[in-house]
């Protein structure tokens, strides 16, 4: 006899803590961490198409023929229910193992998959992967296991599209739309802590500005378009000159600005050279035409220029752009104590 | 409503027989099936299926499926003109093509439960279709 009232407090302390998830593979790890609780099972796995990644969570003793056997049937179920064919090459299967049965009843290395349940995930209606729960011995599974694993899968479901609306709502409120760089909102908020790392620890910090040389010629001459096909190729360039730590925003119009963590000048001065070359080798094709571009950038640097706030170092950058663009174009320019 | 007739035949009665028959049924497989694995899991199932069997039985895609159950309306207006043994066939691979998800996800546990009520259902409903 099922202990029913206990299986549905253990059912919904599960939901509960799949809601509480924030990523994906919390959501997984969550439910991973309850099941064990509800089933008697010899693996737990989530697929999502989004990647074609396979979170396969399973019992230590789990042979390796049993996670391949789990891996066909659950990519050969999914194939079946997205009317796509997937291949089982091209899964990314994570694997997770944990001791969750006693010493005796550890499985048979030879143990193949005799049941399971598998579930379509589903957000708005698409599927957008599976669940499923595995296991070596036969009729494993009973019409109860399958309503409180349905009611496992909803939830999952439930989770992800959250996900997926809030992720939406974050991409526009931090990306330029156009060039899918970070928007302004985005830097001052980056910015700011950057900022406040480095004016308390005093790890250096710099700032780039630039601005694309007589971008208006081009929108003129060549339509807004055109020109919006080079702030993205343009932006596109700047990602790929920057490291892993810096981060590069549209400032405004044709101006972008970058923030160098732990930079000292020599090294934003190196950065921003790179840009100013590659930009000025590199050929746009604008409507027929094949034309070259150039841009000008500012630095500011912390410690170096003593800004007394997040807002002067700002101020600094613009000052050196200015001057770059002052002083003839397609330069680097290094603000000065004094320059106004 | 009046027994069914011959093949050829195109009355609106014998449509309607067959219809009436298959959507009882699905009725029934809706109302099992739901309980074990809830109605958004099962509306997705329904309709992949519809997709799939779409372009051998076009009036299949006039079955318009929900959370919320299966609608006939739209079948039953566009299916006037058809033979009574093809509305037969077409329902019938989709009741076929159901059983054979339901075994793919859940080997037997919904055809245990399905089984003993549904079976029973549908050797009538081939049995009255049968009859000429």
């Amino acid at each position: 006899m099922r202990l029913i009232f206990k299986n549905l407090n253990v059912l919904r302390s599960t939901l509960n803590a799949i809601s509480m998830s924030f990523e994906v593979k919390e959501i997984i790890a969550s439910a991973w961490t309850n099941l064990p609780n509800l089933f008697d099972f010899s693996s737990f796995g989530v697929f999502l198409k989004d990647g074609l990644t396979l979170y396969l969570y399973e019992e230590e003793s789990c042979p390796v023929s049993f996670t391949q056997e789990v891996t066909k049937n659950m990519v050969k179920v999914f194939s079946m229910l997205g009317e796509e064919t997937i291949s089982t090459d091209k899964i990314n299967l994570q694997v997770e193992k944990r001791k969750f049965r006693p010493g005796q009843m550890a499985m048979d290395p030879h143990g193949s998959l005799k049941s399971h349940l598998t579930l379509p995930l589903a957000v708005e209606g698409e599927m957008v992967g599976s669940i499923s729960l595995n296991s070596d011995q036969a009729n494993a599974f009973d019409a109860q296991d399958l309503q409180f694993f349905s009611v496992i899968g909803y939830q999952v479901s439930s989770t992800l599209k959250h996900f997926q609306r809030f992720s939406s709502i974050k991409n526009i409120a931090i990306y330029d739309t156009l060039t899918n760089l970070y928007n302004r909102r985005y830097f001052e908020e980056r910015f700011g802590l950057e900022a406040q790392k480095s004016f308390y620890s005093g790890a250096p910090l710099s700032l780039v500005m630039v601005d694309i040389d007589h971008f208006k010629k081009v929108n003129d001459t060549f339509g807004h378009t055109e020109g919006d096909k080079v702030l993205c190729e343009i932006s596109s360039l700047l990602k790929t000159s920057v490291r892993k730590k810096d981060t590069v925003a549209r400032y405004g119009g044709e101006e972008f600005i970058l923030i160098l963590p732990e930079a000292g000048i020599d090294e934003s001065s190196m950065i921003a050279e790179r840009v100013r070359k590659l930009i000025e080798s590199t050929p746009f094709d604008v409507g027929k035409a094949r034309i070259n571009l150039t841009v000008s950038l500012g630095i500011s640097n912390f410690p170096a220029h003593r800004p007394r706030s997040k807002e002067d170092l700002i101020k600094m950058a613009d000052l050196a752009l200015y001057d770059a663009k002052r002083s003839g174009r397609n330069k680097v320019c290094i603000f000065f104590p004094g320059q106004k | 409503m009046g027994a069914l007739r011959k093949e050829g035949d195109k009355t609106v009665g014998s449509s309607d027989l067959v219809l009436m028959l298959y959507s009882n049924l699905l009725q029934e497989i809706w109302e099992v099936v739901s309980a074990l694995i809830g109605e958004a899991i099962l509306a997705l199932l329904l309709a992949s299926t519809v997709r799939k069997l779409g372009d051998k039985y076009p009036f299949l895609t006039f079955l318009k499926v929900s959370e919320e159950g299966v609608s006939w309306e739209e079948l039953r207006e566009n299916s006037r003109g058809l033979y009574p043994t093809e509305i037969h066939r077409g329902l019938q691979s989709l009741i076929t093509h159901l059983f054979h998800l339901f075994s793919a996800l859940a080997e037997g546990v919904i055809s245990r439960e399905l089984f003993p009520k549904v079976f029973p259902k549908v050797r009538e409903a081939e049995r009255i279709i049968s009859q000429k």
